[in-house]
């Protein structure tokens, strides 16, 4: 028989989560923002699949705290959330939203750096982007904060056949059910950088009630 | 008829002083080999003004990239862009042929600042000035592929300016070039534009004033600049590609008001001597305006 001394809390160990960041609602921002993120709404894809957009977000109260956020070891929050003009102007501004499913594209991509030893690069639009960034024509997994356009791994550009299949056939054998884009010009494929994703995977914190 | 107070001098003045600088312009053009040149210049001084082959089309080359420059400062005047906004550098652009892609080669930019920061991000000012300063082909397709070429097209029409300017589309779209698909100015065309900035009359004096800045920022110095005196500030841009070298620009001389100058010249390729052939007609000019005309 257990001793029930043995199921003692460990002091600490049950609490609320270290993480900085406050999980919030899309449905309750400001009408900008919601007109921006469009939170769970159905957003179609390529194929005319509709799919369900994220509801929950992290808020990212500032660049400042972006750049210290670490979301895994060798990944640092600002890495997944650099746009350009291209984004909705609600969301070039802080507090910025993130999907919560973010924390799962870091800690794939920590596993991904582990496998190739080196730097891997996320590029700016290359991370997170909402559904009405410029760029953002069918539901594409960057509006779940599940997708990564990589374009550099340690010293090496991926700008070419060789680099993006070498390093997307080491992604595919290191993170299970990862989709990576083809190489080539046309639409659906990628000719200068790995782009590689987790599908539209939606994450809702335990702390979430509604 | 009697003579109004500050008007521009007399045509009877104008044109034995324009007559006389065209011979000198005419003699530079048939030494150098050149296939044909064109001038248009406007002296705020004088009043002087010289339209030699103004109307003449040529293939535009990297002088495209002051109507470039004129459409990213539309944007910022409108409020749709920041000077300090971000775009996202990547070396990728669609054809105006088919939509097929295409790239920049690094090799042909004179600055690898702008390749250094592929897949991260530079601010539209820096773009801008990189567009300007070294002639940055890659900051070009940068600039052009957030504002689009409809819009600077538009901003030229808006402010009286497209005469004499076709843009059509990126620059290094080797498709489009084989195609005939190209960029056109005409000496005449680019001048309207340089007046206008060195006016102060592009959107704001202080808009004018920041473009004029980086004009004056070119690392280019072969064309205009080369045979004036030491002290002369030449705020300008040149454009050469195998068939054409460009230089357009306007021109501070101490103690005297600016002229502006454009200096348009095609070529067969295998032709040298470009660069010193602009910078005689340069020197020629500048000679002219504050000399007076040495052949009468």
């Amino acid at each position: 028989m257990s001793d029930p001394a043995s199921f003692a809390e460990t002091p600490g160990v049950n609490e609320a989560p270290n993480f900085p960041l406050r999980v919030v609602d899309g449905l309750t921002l400001p009408p900008e923002y919601r007109k921006a993120l469009r939170p769970g709404e159905e957003w179609k894809d390529a194929t005319g699949f509709p799919r369900q957009l994220p509801r929950y977000f992290y808020e990212v109260p500032s660049w400042d705290s972006a750049m210290k956020i670490e979301l895994a070891s060798h990944f640092l929050l600002w890495e997944f959330i650099q746009v350009d003009v291209r984004e909705a102007p609600p969301l070039r501004t802080f507090p910025r939203y993130v999907p919560c499913a973010i924390t799962l594209l870091a800690v794939c991509l920590e596993r991904f750096r582990d496998a190739v030893g080196t730097l891997v690069h996320i590029s700016a639009n290359g991370g997170y982007r909402s559904p009405s960034h410029r760029f953002s024509k069918n539901a594409t997994p960057h509006a779940w904060g599940t997708a990564a356009n990589i374009y550099r791994i340690g010293d090496t550009y991926l700008d070419n056949r060789g680099a993006i299949e070498r390093f997307s056939l080491i992604a595919r054998q290191t993170l299970p059910g990862i989709w990576t884009r083809p190489y080539g010009a046309p639409t659906g494929f990628a000719e200068d950088h790995l782009h590689l994703d987790l599908g539209y995977v939606l994450s809702v914190p335990r702390d979430v009630k509604s | 008829m009697p003579k109004e107070e500050g008007s521009a001098p007399p045509t009877t003045e104008i044109v034995p002083r324009d007559r006389a600088l065209r011979e000198q312009i005419e003699k530079i053009e048939q030494e150098s080999g050149a296939k044909a040149i064109a001038v248009a210049l406007r002296d705020a001084e004088t009043g002087l003004e010289l339209h030699y082959h103004g109307d003449r089309w040529f293939h535009a080359a990297s002088t495209i990239k002051v109507p470039i420059l004129l459409g990213a400062f539309a944007a910022i005047n409108r409020g749709d862009l920041l000077p300090h906004s971000r775009v996202h550098v990547r070396n990728r652009f669609l054809s105006v042929v088919e939509n097929i892609p295409f790239r920049v080669e690094s090799g042909r930019d004179a600055n690898s600042a702008v390749h250094n920061a592929i897949g991260k991000m530079m601010r539209v000012d820096e773009l801008a000035y990189h567009m300007i300063t070294t002639s940055s082909n890659l900051a070009t397709n940068l600039l052009l592929g957030v504002i689009g070429s409809d819009a600077v097209n538009q901003t030229l029409k808006e402010l009286h300016v497209d005469e004499g300017i076709e843009l059509r589309r990126g620059v290094e779209d080797e498709l489009a070039f084989e195609k005939g698909i190209n960029n056109m100015v005409t000496a005449d065309g680019l001048l309207r534009i340089l007046i206008m900035l060195s006016e102060g009359k592009a959107f704001s004096p202080a808009l004018s004033r920041r473009m004029m800045d980086i004009l004056h920022g070119q690392e280019f110095n072969q064309g205009i600049p080369a045979r004036l005196p030491k002290g002369t500030r030449v705020a300008h841009k040149t454009g050469e590609i195998s068939t054409v070298a460009h230089d357009a620009g306007v021109v501070y001389l101490p103690k005297r008001k600016p002229y502006v100058l454009v200096i348009l010249t095609e070529w067969d390729p295998e032709t040298t001597g470009r660069s010193r052939t602009i910078a005689a007609i340069s020197h020629t000019i500048y000679e002219y305006l504050t000399q007076g005309p040495v052949d009468e």
